[in-house]
């Protein structure tokens, strides 16, 4: 993997984040910590507010509490335009792609903000991480498997060198093999060259194993956190999946 | 008073009350059901057609046969009026193709426009259907040979006579709207994927609104031509449509009397003011103003007061004194303070009206290689299931499992690709979703699903099933017919309102009230549809824990009563409370099945849930 | 024969007015009532510009240019504030329907109701392949095929093109992308209002003698063309104006002139109550 892929990461924090749809808090005092070169995963039973949460970094859901920094740029509530010109990219778990566009063109779109004269260099990059997409260029996107689109999904971010990227559910139904491939290959390696690398996953197990940091939600509070080999041995990480995660 | 303006005065009661009319039947259409349709001016242009193709003489013989023209039957006074009504309600009929479910509002009204732009090209191009362009003339009025139809008194009794006929109108319209059938009918207006989920055929109510609208328009259609004699395409544009819907928009669309304000303020003063306008050097100004005036009202209207001047009416239905200003807590931790009321005493079995059922615990609903593909992509796969009476089932999996279209599918708001659903031993793969329910099959949503313009109380109740109130002849019966049935069944309502403490709320805006609460009326509201089989879909979804366990504990009782209930959630501490057994989806498959304690124990499905 | 020649003319001005209208609903997701009125007012001011000296096909772009200007300000202060307001998309259509009636009958209560026509010559008459066109009509085919062209080329292979499709798929994505969407969506208001304006003008050209109230029924066939080819598709729209420009000159021919239409409406009727996605959309696309 090309090591001009992404820039140097830069740091993404949130500090007493609350956030939530209609003024409703669907999560509060959300602190999180994302660094360059690791990968940090937010796990957590369904209804947690995971999604919630990493749209609220991007732009999609509204901050009503608290702040969200990149670097040192306060990006709390600047519109998604905005978050991705910082060089935040995110994935959102469905609707990942543009289904009525091409392959290639998903990814030239994904290079909106780049330069004319880039967008076929860059093209070229992404594709030598995601090799099989070179067939299926002409292709729309709307006719991809499962694992094509999550992979094109992660190209056209790929296209901006983000120094974060954000990804909510990336394996969601995706074949096991498959998801692994993506998180411990590519998602790994992204963290890996340098970028800082913020993920929400389902798959909690196999997120823990590609993770440096691992925060886990209930109840739209974090209540857990920790460096994963100490998670899995904490008894309370399993319950807060299996055994009733709400706690007030 | 001067002749003229004597004259004038009959004129003006003649067309207020044909305007009133017209209005009241459009605003029955949209104001009501819900049903936006564009054409509705070829409705009563075919009341006035019909009125008079059939009280003119046959069309070669009369006047030296200079128009042609279909039918000319002759007929006296009334039938060439029933049968303009018979006609208006015959041309709704076609039209149920495009109001049927799932075509968009929107793309539907402008099939509706479509058609009324094309039948006046048909009818002002094939003349001897009605004489074409030059439309129809000398058209007979009522008695002509015995009463003479220039005579003052003539043209008042006229008035009078079209004035008792909208005033009819208005309380046979008022019959159906105030009825429980009306509140179907308002039911789907704000919320038709619910109002079928609940056992509303739309297809057979929105036939009705079109039918019965179609009546009307066209009632007004004959009374109008009977009084000026001519008829013609130019007269019923499809733009005239739109000037009715400006009235009903002004005056308040969902309010009869608004109807006819809408009527008076807009096509009646637009048209007479006119006349006393003194003729300007452009002779085709004032008319194009109109037009402007027309469209401005709607945009104005629209966006500052989009209710109009007379809002739709709030019906109370409680016996209590007017209960509309009750403050409504702020969301969030105020749904922990719900109190609920004598909830365990309730007699789920009478109030509901569960009957007795013997909880046997046999299959009660089941699937057979269900699946759900979207454009390649499997959703569910092979799912077979059975669901035991007189248990609350929990369906639970990851994000993506396919619980919630698995569900969809078994209550039928979504269809299968393949596989089937049997209920009490009956295949009801094919059955439409409104059918479902009406054999007992019931489902709540995940989203925000109430009736907005209804109150709490009409929600609960619209509910309620084989109202003998919730059918056209029901309501065309009258309140003495379904009068102490509902009030019963309101009394019912409240009695379980009462119960989840909510009995305040009742004539309150069920769209005004909080997150929990709202929630709380959906399952009371499900409740009162008198399920044998209760799916619901994360009822417990961003309720407070307390409250949950609370509802958790009135289903355990309604099961133990033989209820059954299928539960998609996520909260996992319900599921160990109250559902045994549980199912657990995981990429669309069903991947184990059991009580939470053997469940947590079986590493596939830890796995599922850690892993994937 | 000669039909087909009058046809390709008529699908050639219902494509661009077509492209334009399916662009709004593509983007906005409102069936934009108005566009008739728009089309006509554009006519008109290219119809001043004309008889006070300017040449026709000068006059033609201050045509294009209203069409342009007046369409993105019905965007941006009718349909935008609506829409905000969450209201149901009848709603929004019913507005339509009044900006239609206050643009037609404005400008009415302005010109009056009187024909005009612009002062151009038909030109000399061609007799190609059994057809026979004017000159006026050659250009006018020339031009709007020209455009059409000018259109596929900014769908496919422009980065603003790009961008609107994008848009129309998957907005929230687009904004993720860093693709300023309001800006996008305006400026496809500016673009297919300007369709829409060339559209009107050339039809008043093409027509001879127009007045006020000459495209109210336009709209008819650009809806078939629409839902024939699938709403919001813009290639979807250009396969059906052609079909139905086609159908309705060649039926002509065969059945009384008077319902030439009559195809249109059967078509749009049908395509409604059974396909509404279009020939080549399916249920999920809408």
């Amino acid at each position: 993997m090309s090591a001009e892929l992404s820039q140097k990461g830069l740091v993404l924090t949130t500090a007493n984040l609350s956030a939530g749809y209609d003024g409703r808090a669907i999560v509060s005092e959300i602190a999180v910590e994302a660094t360059p070169g690791k990968v940090v995963s937010i796990v957590g039973p369904n209804g947690s507010g995971k999604s919630t949460l990493l749209k609220s970094l991007v732009g999609v859901v509204r901050v009503l509490e608290g702040t969200v920094s990149v670097g040192d740029q306060d990006v709390t509530n600047l519109p998604p335009e905005e978050i991705a010109k910082i060089g935040v990219g995110y994935v959102p778990q469905i609707d990942d792609v543009f289904p009525p566009l091409s392959v290639k063109e998903n990814l030239e779109i994904g290079g909106y903000l780049l330069n004319r004269k880039e967008i076929p260099d860059r093209i070229d990059t992404v594709l030598d991480v995601f090799p099989k997409l070179k067939n299926m260029l002409t292709r729309k996107a709307g006719k991809l498997s499962g694992g094509e689109r999550k992979m094109l999904a992660m190209g056209r971010v790929l296209m901006l060198s983000p120094s974060v990227l954000v990804l909510d559910e990336p394996t969601a139904n995706l074949a096991p093999m498959v998801a692994t491939q993506l998180l411990e290959e590519y998602i790994r390696g992204f963290a890996d060259h340098g970028s800082t690398v913020l993920l929400v996953e389902q798959r909690a197990k196999a997120a823990l194993r590609i993770s440096d940091w691992t925060y886990v939600l209930g109840g739209g509070r974090v209540v857990l956190s920790g460096a994963p080999k100490d998670l899995e041995q904490n008894p309370l990480f399993v319950e807060s999946f299996l055994g009733g995660g709400a706690r007030h | 008073m001067p002749s003229a303006y004597a004259f004038y005065l009959a004129t003006v009661l003649v067309y207020g009350a044909v305007d009133a009319m017209a209005c009241l039947a459009l605003n029955f259409e949209f104001g009501f059901a819900g049903v936006s349709n564009f054409g509705f001016i070829i409705f009563q242009s075919i009341g006035a057609y019909a009125a008079a193709v059939l009280s003119m003489p046959a069309a070669a013989t009369s006047n030296g046969g200079f128009q042609s023209y279909v039918l000319g039957w002759n007929l006296p006074w009334p039938l060439p009026w029933i049968g303009a009504a018979l006609a208006g309600g015959l041309l709704a009929l076609p039209f149920v193709f495009l109001v049927g479910k799932r075509l968009r509002g929107d793309f539907a009204a402008v099939g509706l426009l479509v058609s009324a732009v094309l039948l006046n090209v048909l009818v002002k191009n094939y003349v001897p259907l009605f004489n074409g362009d030059a439309g129809i003339s000398i058209v007979p009025a009522p008695f002509q040979s015995i009463w003479n139809p220039q005579a003052l008194g003539y043209q008042f009794a006229y008035g009078a006579a079209a004035i008792v006929l909208t005033v009819g109108v208005y309380f046979w319209l008022k019959r159906i709207t105030e009825s429980p059938y009306g509140r179907s009918l308002r039911a789907m207006r704000d919320n038709d994927i619910v109002a079928d989920s609940l056992g509303k055929n739309l297809r057979l109510q929105r036939t009705v609104a079109l039918v019965v609208g179609g009546m009307v328009a066209a009632l007004s259609g004959a009374i109008l031509v009977g009084f000026i004699s001519l008829w013609a395409p130019g007269a019923w544009g499809y733009a005239e449509t739109i000037v009715l819907f400006a009235a009903i928009i002004l005056g308040g669309a969902g309010n009869h009397k608004g109807a006819i304000l809408g009527a008076l303020l807009v096509p009646l003063t637009f048209e007479e003011v006119t006349r006393f306008i003194p003729p300007l050097a452009n002779p085709a100004l004032v008319p194009a103003l109109q037009w402007v005036a027309i469209g401005l009202l709607i945009i104005l209207f629209l966006w500052f007061r989009p209710n109009g001047i007379l809002p739709e009416r709030r019906r109370i239905l409680s016996a209590k004194a007017s209960t509309e200003n009750v403050p409504v807590p702020k969301d969030g931790d105020s749904d922990a303070l719900i109190k609920l009321g004598n909830l365990d005493e309730l007699n789920f079995r009478e109030l509901l009206r569960l009957g007795e059922v013997a909880n046997d615990q046999r299959v009660i609903l089941s699937t057979q290689g269900l699946t759900k593909s979207f454009h390649g992509v499997t959703v569910v796969s092979d799912v077979s299931i059975a669901v035991h009476q007189g248990r609350v089932t929990g369906l639970i999996g990851p994000n993506g499992a396919g619980k919630s279209t698995t569900l969809a599918m078994l209550a039928g708001t979504l269809p299968s690709t393949s596989g089937q659903i049997f209920f009490e031993g009956r295949d009801i793969s094919g059955l439409a979703s409104n059918q479902r329910a009406n054999l007992g099959l019931v489902r709540t949503f995940q989203l925000a699903s109430e009736f907005k313009k209804l109150t709490v109380l009409e929600n609960l109740v619209s509910a309620i099933p084989n109202q003998s109130g919730d059918s056209f002849w029901g309501a065309m019966r009258g309140r003495r017919f379904w009068g102490s049935e509902d009030k019963q069944n309101i009394e019912r309502a409240m009695e379980l309102l009462g119960g989840f403490g909510l009995e305040q709320y009742a004539d309150a805006y069920a769209g005004g009230l909080s997150g929990g609460q709202r929630r709380l009326v959906e399952i009371m509201r499900a409740l009162l549809a008198e399920p044998k089989v209760l799916l619901l879909d994360e009822p417990m979804a961003g309720v407070h824990p307390n409250l949950a366990h609370k509802i958790g504990d009135q289903l355990t009782r309604l099961a133990e009563g033989g209820m059954t209930i299928l539960m998609v959630e996520h909260e996992l501490s319900i599921m160990d409370a109250f559902c045994d057994p549980v199912i657990v989806l995981a990429e669309g498959k069903v991947l184990a099945q059991g009580t939470m304690a053997e469940l947590r124990a079986n590493s596939d499905v830890v796995e599922a849930y850690l892993v994937g | 024969m000669s039909s087909f020649g009058f046809g390709l003319i008529t699908a050639a001005v219902l494509a661009i007015a077509t492209v334009g209208f399916t662009m709004q609903f593509a983007v906005t997701n409102v069936l934009n009532l108005a566009y008739g009125s728009v089309m006509i007012n554009s006519a008109f001011v290219s119809y001043y510009l004309n008889i006070h000296g300017v040449a026709p096909w000068f006059s033609l772009i201050g045509g294009v240019v209203t069409g342009s200007v007046v369409s993105w300000a019905l965007n941006r202060f009718i349909f935008t504030p609506f829409q905000r307001r969450n209201l149901a998309p009848i709603t929004v259509v019913i507005v339509a329907l009044g900006v239609d009636l206050c643009g037609t009958f404005g400008l009415q209560a302005i010109v009056g109701g009187g024909y005009v026509s612009f002062r151009q010559s038909p030109g000399t008459e061609f007799h190609i392949l059994g057809m026979y066109l004017s000159g006026l009509q050659l250009i006018i085919l020339g031009i709007c095929v020209v455009v059409l062209g000018l259109v596929h080329w900014l769908l496919k292979y422009t980065r603003l093109g790009k961008a609107m499709r994008a848009t129309s798929a998957n907005p929230n994505l687009a904004r993720n992308s860093g693709v300023k969407v309001q800006s996008v969506i305006s400026t496809t208001w500016l673009i297919s209002g300007a369709l829409c304006g060339l559209a009107g003008t050339v039809l008043a050209m093409n027509t001879g003698v127009f007045e006020a109230t000459s495209a109210q029924l336009y709209i008819v066939l650009l809806l078939a063309a629409m839902f024939l080819g699938g709403p919001g598709e813009p290639y979807g729209a250009m396969f059906g104006a052609l079909t139905i420009g086609l159908a309705t000159e060649v039926s002509a021919a065969y059945i009384s002139p008077q319902y030439k239409e009559v195809i249109a409406f059967v078509v749009l009727l049908g395509m409604l109550t059974f396909r509404p996605y279009g020939i080549f959309g399916s249920e999920k696309t809408l």
